[in-house]
């Protein structure tokens, strides 16, 4: 090689360097400035397709409180009077290393308090009384919002009137997180509109770019958001101090991208989805989305039928939404491959017309399975598509939503057992779930099939006191 | 290799007692005798077990109501067959690889036992008596079969543990009072055993055979022998495993007739 020619391969490749370096940098920059905009207090969440917005705050430490720790030398017997002088009142003391938490007026903030004390001299430091969860409890800022995975009776601000759930009508995820929380071998393909790879709260937790079978290249980039949503239920990164936790904390999630900008599909795209996935490994597939023929109840297109099957014979888990129009179960939830999911409320009843105002209410018929949480549910909203003041996370509804939450559990178990089959893991599903409704319909029946999906009775070793 | 080395003393020093007891042997001529020696025993154990790879530890307590068949068939050289009724307590183990995970909290599980004993009088050294006792008992519990309850349809595990257990090593007793005879037995204790349990939920079903093993393999046991009359005899023994963190405990009463 002459001496020109290798100049000129030395700058093909530095040019080549460069660029790759460029596109790093600016990747980099454009996450940096997603967390900091997820780090600014006060940012709204949008409720998709919903005419009112709610504002999330969630707190890091005790209002009110502030500890402080005055210098060794300071007199004891003068820091009452010291507090006070901040119009402050002593309440307890830590011994030992001599912190005092004091309570502080409600006219100034815990922020302006510690700021505020740490400019006295006689000061050793203040700092605001941390909040700390036990451990199982994942640190992510929305997660006391997000009523499906731990229902305390809490507030839901997001909801007509801020109504309160009922206690424990929920998954039991924290329990059954005590159990696994995911593998990172474990595959969620997610069938939808794509995932927005690029959202600081799943980004870490996506397979691969996946597949994007509407444009026909690899590049499975959300254009809608309903992909991005459903993910985040199912595997959002947790514990990572934002945003919301998923069900699968450590699970992946494959995007595979079957609907377009406007959330439709056919059949060809879905087929082929699911083909895919399969041959990628996916251990479980989520499709929260549906369609009705004219082939009659329990019909389904044989081409999405024949996918379907090749997909559970190489012992794929199932999941797909019921539907949402208060009809008969969608397709392919109908098919006996799959675990036809129906969708609950804050209150473990099913939603209907008349808890949603006649908006929207879960389908039925003999092919439900299971039911979960479907109404107000928090997850990630793509962030190009986040209208300024809004966080990238959003409430939205429905079976779809509900069927995520089944995917995870899907994802969990086949973390925990990977010896179990697919059928396996759709029977525990089943038989694990509360029977909620038992009052009107005990049993299996055509609402929520056999009930609400339990994490805890699922994965958590259940005791066993009596002989039979 | 420490292990090793821990088994390998015990085995020496058993050996060497028995070499000692056999040196006796060729200058003293034993004394013939042929005594039937039935008892009944009861002993309690608590014992801390491993399971799993030595992931988790449970507690495990058994009652056992012995009857034994001995005989001393030559002075100093006792044999004994054992039989039993045992019960076993195994709360607190996990069955993870089922497809729903169970937790046994079932209370005491019943069974058979099977074993032998075997004493040997190896020196004497005035007052004191040096010897070597073994034994080794098999439970057999049976199988059994409970509900699991939180399911939304019917379900049930069935449970069978079975369970083995050695103890070997030399003991020494005091024979300088008159019908009382304290001693003290340092042993060799092991413990090991299977845990099966079949799961069934409708058309769903597992099955997990969990080992189990017995934390600690040495011990000591203290008691005393207090002969009632002639032929009549009660003993007494207490028995202390030391494990990390602790020790398990045991005690045994047992009534021996000779004719």
């Amino acid at each position: 090689m002459n001496k020109g020619k290798l100049l000129l391969l030395f700058f093909i490749i530095f040019i080549f360097s460069f660029s790759w370096s460029f596109q790093d940098v600016n990747h980099n920059k454009k996450k940096e400035a997603i967390n900091y905009r997820l780090q600014q207090e006060g940012e709204n969440i949008r409720y998709v397709n919903a005419s009112y917005f709610s504002q999330i705050q969630s707190p890091e430490y005790t209002d009110g409180q502030v500890l402080v720790k005055f210098k060794s030398y300071f007199p004891e017997h003068k820091i009452e009077a010291a507090i006070a002088s901040y119009r402050s009142k002593k309440l307890r003391k830590i011994p030992r290393i001599n912190v005092y938490t004091i309570q502080i007026p409600e006219d100034i903030t815990v922020e302006e308090m510690v700021f505020s004390l740490n400019q006295n001299p006689d000061v050793e430091y203040a700092e605001p009384n941390y909040k700390v969860y036990i451990s199982i409890t994942p640190n992510d800022r929305y997660f006391r919002d997000q009523y499906a995975l731990s229902n305390t009776g809490q507030e839901l601000i997001w909801i007509p009137g801020s109504p309160q759930g009922k206690p424990k009508a929920d998954i039991k995820a924290t329990s059954g997180w005590e159990e696994t929380k995911g593998d990172k071998e474990v595959i969620i393909a997610v069938l939808d509109t794509g995932v927005d790879m690029l959202h600081p709260d799943i980004d870490e937790k996506v397979h691969s770019s996946g597949w994007d079978f509407v444009n026909n290249d690899f590049d499975a980039t959300d254009d809608h958001w309903h992909g991005t949503h459903v993910s985040g239920i199912a595997a959002a990164e947790t514990n990572n101090e934002i945003g919301i936790a998923g069900v699968a904390w450590e699970c992946k999630i494959l995007p595979v991208k079957v609907l377009d900008k406007n959330g439709e599909g056919d059949i060809e795209g879905v087929s082929n989805g699911i083909i895919w996935a399969t041959d990628k490994g996916a251990d479980v597939i989520n499709m929260s989305f549906g369609g009705v023929t004219n082939l009659g109840k329990g019909n389904l297109p044989r081409t999405l039928q024949s996918a379907l099957k090749d997909a559970y014979d190489k012992d794929v888990v199932l999941a797909a939404a019921a539907g949402n129009d208060g009809g008969d179960v969608n397709w392919p939830a109908s098919s006996v491959y799959c675990l036809a999911v129906a969708a609950t409320n804050y209150n473990d009843e099913r939603v209907t017309f008349a808890n949603t105002g006649g908006v929207w209410e879960s389908n039925s018929g003999t092919e439900i399975d299971v039911a979960a949480p479907g109404e107000g549910i928090l997850s990630l909203y793509p962030i190009e598509l986040t209208p300024s003041g809004f966080t990238p996370y959003a409430y939205s509804d429905g079976t779809s939503m509900a069927t995520a939450h089944v995917s995870g559990l899907a994802a969990l178990l086949k973390s925990v057992k990977p010896w179990l089959t697919n059928r396996d893991i759709m029977d525990i599903i089943r038989y694990s779930a509360e029977d909620v409704n038992s009052d009107l319909d005990s049993g299996k029946d055509d609402f929520l099939g056999y009930g609400r999906i339990d994490l805890e009775i699922a994965l958590v070793p259940l005791r066993i006191t009596s002989s039979k | 290799m420490k292990k090793k080395l821990h088994h390998f003393t015990v085995l020496l020093l058993a050996l060497n007692l028995t070499c000692l007891s056999f040196g006796q042997d060729q200058t003293e001529e034993p004394i013939t005798t042929f005594t039937q020696k039935p008892g009944l025993g009861f002993e309690y154990f608590s014992r801390t077990i491993n399971w799993d790879e030595d992931e988790y530890n449970s507690k495990m307590k058994a009652c056992i109501f012995s009857f034994n068949l001995g005989f001393e068939i030559q002075e100093g050289f006792y044999l004994a067959a054992i039989l039993g009724y045992s019960f076993s307590n195994l709360d607190g183990l996990i069955f993870r690889q089922l497809p729903f995970s169970v937790e046994l909290q079932v209370g005491k599980i019943g069974g058979f036992l099977l074993g032998g004993e075997i004493k040997k009088t190896l020196i004497t050294l005035k007052d004191f008596e040096i010897g070597l006792i073994g034994q080794f008992v098999y439970f057999l519990g049976k199988t059994d079969t409970w509900s699991i309850e939180k399911l939304n349809v019917e379900a049930s595990v069935d449970g069978k543990p079975t369970w083995m257990r050695v103890l070997a090593g030399p003991v020494l007793i005091y024979k300088g009072y008159d019908y009382f005879y304290p001693y003290i037995f340092a042993n060799f204790n092991k413990l090991w055993g299977t845990f099966k349990m079949d799961e069934k939920v409708q058309q769903l079903s597992g099955s997990e055979d969990k080992k189990i093993s017995g934390k600690g393999l040495y011990g000591i046991s203290t008691g005393a022998i207090y002969e009632v009359t002639n032929s009549f005899s009660i003993k007494g023994e207490a028995s202390f495993i030391p494990i990390q963190n602790g020790v398990d405990l045991g005690f045994v009463i047992k009534a021996v007739y000779s004719f």
